[in-house]
């Protein structure tokens, strides 16, 4: 199948009262990795939630592999390949580290594919395989957010949703998880990532969605707008009223 | 208007002092499962003040409401620390203690008359008869019972109106907030649970002098837990909200006989359905603002009184 | 002193089963559920109930209060619990409580009086000694400690129970791994139902009647012996209900009725004033301390 993995057009909604997302679109090319970067406050956070289900639009169209799928539940997403990894981690601190993987495959049937999938993860994260025994609440930040990840492929996500994996970890261990992103967008799942560790997301991107409160300002390819620019809007959101008229044009 | 009635009424009066009770420390977030222990305390207290210590009703009223509050301010202190639910089976935990404790308590002394009085553990507490002995009847009673009660109401009117009140609720509803806002929680909740303490200690105090015996099995779970699902179906909003809810159950329900020989299967059935609807109550916060402006508009005319407590003072 | 703890221990393990079904409720749902106890009483009487008119040994019995106490739960999850949002936790308690009083009642209309006797699993056993040990308490303790053995094996050892115990640590992150969050509660309301039953079984097995009280004293037990070893954490449910058996016991057989029922609430006080986590925090200083903030 060709086209985009993920389309949405027109996302609306949010907790409580106020919608946070007003009218998002965007799309992530099939087998591609797509970086979301704005300002704090901007509805990132939320639009991952939206697409993983976790949060039901008020407005709009999700299509997801071809199918519509806006207003599904957390573990149909699953089940069709869109699996999060939220932004504080989550691992489940006081399982063990095998535990926390085998909960990321219980939508998969069968014991025996599950110990094969553990088995290839493990060969990947050498450190989980060290740690199986251990509760995941005892590891580094940097290796939970290994297993977060490790947790998410266990699900055999078409599209990978990361939210923020780099926050609060060492230079060197952030590194490590942009390596892996990019391994993992090489054997074919699609990604979408949000981070705020600019140069770096826009360097695995091929594509850089700009969002500032609560739709795309900016849809393009990272060299389309200057890096400098990039990074001042990624963090503070829109203080140049002309720079944001001007790639308008892009959006769409 | 017969006994029956009268009897009633009385019990109405008496149920509101505990569900008023509950109703402070509901508005300040904590749901106490415990009011019954304060009530019985002050049912003691005020009839070992008349009985045993000889001094009249009010001083003896007033003697229940200060060591129920303290009783119950004491125990708010310690249980400072809990929330929701850990709070709830605390305060059900401190009143069951309390009310073996008072299975357990007997102070026998010899009345005026050569008999013998007192409390006596699990038998209870006989012959409060201050009332009767100066002649009063059940119509003083009741008069009694709502006079102390409107008083209460008063109270809890004016200081809803003021600080404590404003301060409770925000406590109640947002802790974290309320403590960022500079709102001291610890103070507002123990004042609370003092407060809910005295006004459960004075209607215990009533009723062990309406009844003239008391006995410990009077203030078990289901005593208290009743005053607290009146507070609950008759609303937050206001002080007379617990009123409302004593008047469904005690009128609608028993009274009238409806649902007589049923009367748990619908009360149990109409509290949980009604829930769903209006999880705080009839006369919630919403429904008293809106009465309240409205009562603004029409205070044009008449003197400026909250809709809400124009009809609690009847 | 050591005569007393077999007594104790068949107690408790009857108190752990019904600590285990608070917990779990709690756990997974940031619930409590106060008809808990009142639902396992409409199960017995309904037993009984039918028992009347058709008869029926020990065993029919069983199956009886399991299918009532699951059917009465289902009605209690879907007017207390399922309509209240998740903030909503007092709400639901107070629903709860409301359908206590109902089912109390229902119970007591459907089979009037203040005892009534039920078949005991273990009636031609009780009056025997085993090395000076009550062979019902016996009895009683090793049906309480299977039915937690197969209880540890459904958590321990199949994808369910890793989704149970995945749910209990937290719910979005369940979520987010896939996992069917409201079904899985639904089943975890069920699966309460059914432990309750089953301990309810038990209880008045070994006394041989049931009266109007069990309601509240069910639910009373269930949730002192849960808080007691820490609301929301099951090994703490087991090793709670086994404490307050044997304290309860050891307290009756030195100073009687009114003296137990006082320590046991006093232990109870003592513990949520001063170590709300209770038991668990010997054994997990990260889970426990959560409970006490999140209700």
């Amino acid at each position: 199948m060709s086209g985009p993995i993920l389309e949405i057009t027109g996302l609306a909604g949010g907790y409580g009262g106020a919608d946070v997302l007003r009218g998002v679109s965007l799309s992530v090319e099939r087998g591609s990795i797509a970086c979301l970067l704005g300002p704090n406050g901007a509805g990132k956070t939320t639009l991952m939630m939206t697409l993983a289900g976790l949060i039901r639009p008020r407005r709009g169209a999700m299509r997801f592999d071809g199918r519509e799928v806006a207003g599904q539940p957390p573990h149909v997403a699953v089940a069709r390949g869109i699996v999060l990894v939220p932004q504080d981690r989550m691992v489940f601190r006081t399982l063990s580290v095998g535990d926390n993987l085998r909960v990321g495959a219980l939508r998969q049937a069968g014991g025996r594919r599950i110990e094969a999938d553990l088995e290839r993860i493990y060969g990947r994260f050498p450190r989980l395989r060290e740690r199986r025994g251990q509760m995941a609440g005892t590891l580094s930040g940097g290796e939970q957010q290994m297993l977060a990840i490790a947790r998410a492929l266990m699900s055999r996500p078409k599209l990978l949703l990361l939210d923020e994996p780099s926050l609060g970890l060492a230079p060197l261990v952030v590194e490590d998880i942009f390596r892996l992103v990019t391994e993992i967008n090489a054997e074919g799942t699609s990604i979408l990532l949000v981070d705020q560790n600019v140069p770096m997301a826009t360097g695995i991107a091929r594509r850089v969605h700009l969002m500032e409160q609560g739709k795309i300002t900016f849809s393009g390819e990272p060299g389309r707008l200057p890096e400098e620019e990039l990074v001042e809007r990624a963090w503070f959101g829109r203080l140049a009223g002309n720079a944001a008229t001007a790639s308008r044009e892009e959006v769409g | 208007m017969d006994d029956y009635w009268l009897g009633i009424l009385a019990n109405m009066g008496l149920l509101s002092f505990l569900a008023l009770s509950s109703y402070v420390l509901l508005i300040g977030g904590a749901m106490s499962f415990g009011q019954q222990a304060f009530f019985g305390i002050g049912a003691y207290a005020a009839g070992m003040a008349t009985v045993l210590g000889a001094v009249p009703l009010g001083v003896a009223l007033a003697l229940a409401a200060v060591v129920g509050g303290l009783a119950a301010g004491a125990l708010g202190a310690a249980t400072l620390r809990l929330r929701g639910f850990h709070f709830s089976v605390a305060s059900l935990a401190a009143a069951e203690a309390v009310r073996i404790s008072l299975e357990l308590f007997s102070l026998r002394v010899v009345s005026s008359e050569g008999r013998m009085t007192g409390p006596n553990g699990i038998e209870g507490f006989r012959g409060i008869r201050y009332l009767y002995e100066r002649g009063y009847g059940p119509v003083d009673f009741v008069l009694l019972i709502y006079g102390v009660l409107g008083l209460v109401l008063l109270a809890l009117w004016l200081s809803e109106r003021r600080r404590f009140g404003l301060t409770l609720r925000m406590a109640g509803e947002d802790p974290v907030l309320a403590r960022t806002l500079g709102v001291d929680v610890r103070k507002a909740r123990i004042a609370a649970a003092a407060a809910a303490g005295a006004i459960a200690a004075l209607g215990g105090g009533l009723f062990a002098h309406y009844n003239t015996y008391v006995e410990p099995s009077n203030f078990g779970m289901m005593l208290g837990v009743h005053g607290l699902a009146y507070a609950l179906i008759g609303g937050l909003g206001a002080p007379v909200g617990p009123l409302l809810g004593v008047g469904i159950d005690i009128l609608l329900v028993e009274a009238s006989r409806i649902f007589h020989g049923y009367r748990m299967v619908a009360f149990g059935g109409i509290v949980a359905v009604f829930l769903i609807f209006r999880p705080r109550g009839i006369l919630d916060e919403r429904l008293v603002n809106r009465l309240r402006a409205w009562a603004g508009r029409a205070g044009r005319h008449t003197p400026d009184q909250p809709a809400g407590e124009a009809k609690g003072a009847s | 002193m050591l005569m007393t703890l077999p007594a104790g221990l068949a107690l408790g393990s009857s108190y752990a089963l019904l600590a285990v079904g608070f917990t779990l409720v709690f756990g997974v749902l940031r619930r409590v559920n106060l008809a808990y106890g009142a639902t396992v009483m409409l199960g017995i009487y309904g037993a009984l109930w039918v028992q009347e008119r058709t008869g029926g040994g020990p065993v029919l019995m069983l199956l009886i209060v399991l299918i009532v106490t699951v059917v009465i739960g289902i009605y209690v999850e879907k007017l207390c619990f399922a309509p209240h949002s998740r903030r909503a936790a007092v709400t639901s308690m107070a629903a709860s409580f409301a359908v206590w009083m109902q089912l109390e009642e229902v119970a007591t209309l459907l089979l009037p009086g203040h005892a009534l006797p039920f078949p005991s699993p273990f009636g031609q056993a009780s009056g025997l000694d085993v090395a000076g040990f009550r062979l019902a308490h016996l009895l009683a303790l090793g049906c309480a400690l299977s039915v937690c053995a197969g209880f540890w094996a459904l958590l321990y050892r199949t994808g369910f129970g890793l989704a149970v115990r995945a749910l209990i640590e937290s719910r979005q992150a369940a979520a987010c791994a896939g996992i069917d969050v409201p079904r899985i509660s639904a089943l975890i309301f069920v699966l309460a139902s059914a432990l309750g039953a089953v301990a309810g079984w038990i209880i008045v097995g070994i006394d041989g009647q049931v009266t109007p009280m069990f309601a509240m004293w069910a639910t009373l037990k269930g949730i002192i012996a849960a808080i007691l070893g820490g609301l929301g954490s099951l090994p703490g449910a087991v090793a709670g209900g086994l404490l307050l058996g044997v304290v309860e016991t050891v307290a009756q057989r030195s100073f009687g009725p009114q003296v137990r029922d006082l320590c046991s609430y006093l232990l109870l006080f003592a513990v949520l004033a001063l170590c709300p986590s209770g038991l668990s925090a010997l054994w997990s200083a990260a889970g426990a301390s959560r409970a006490a903030e999140e209700t």
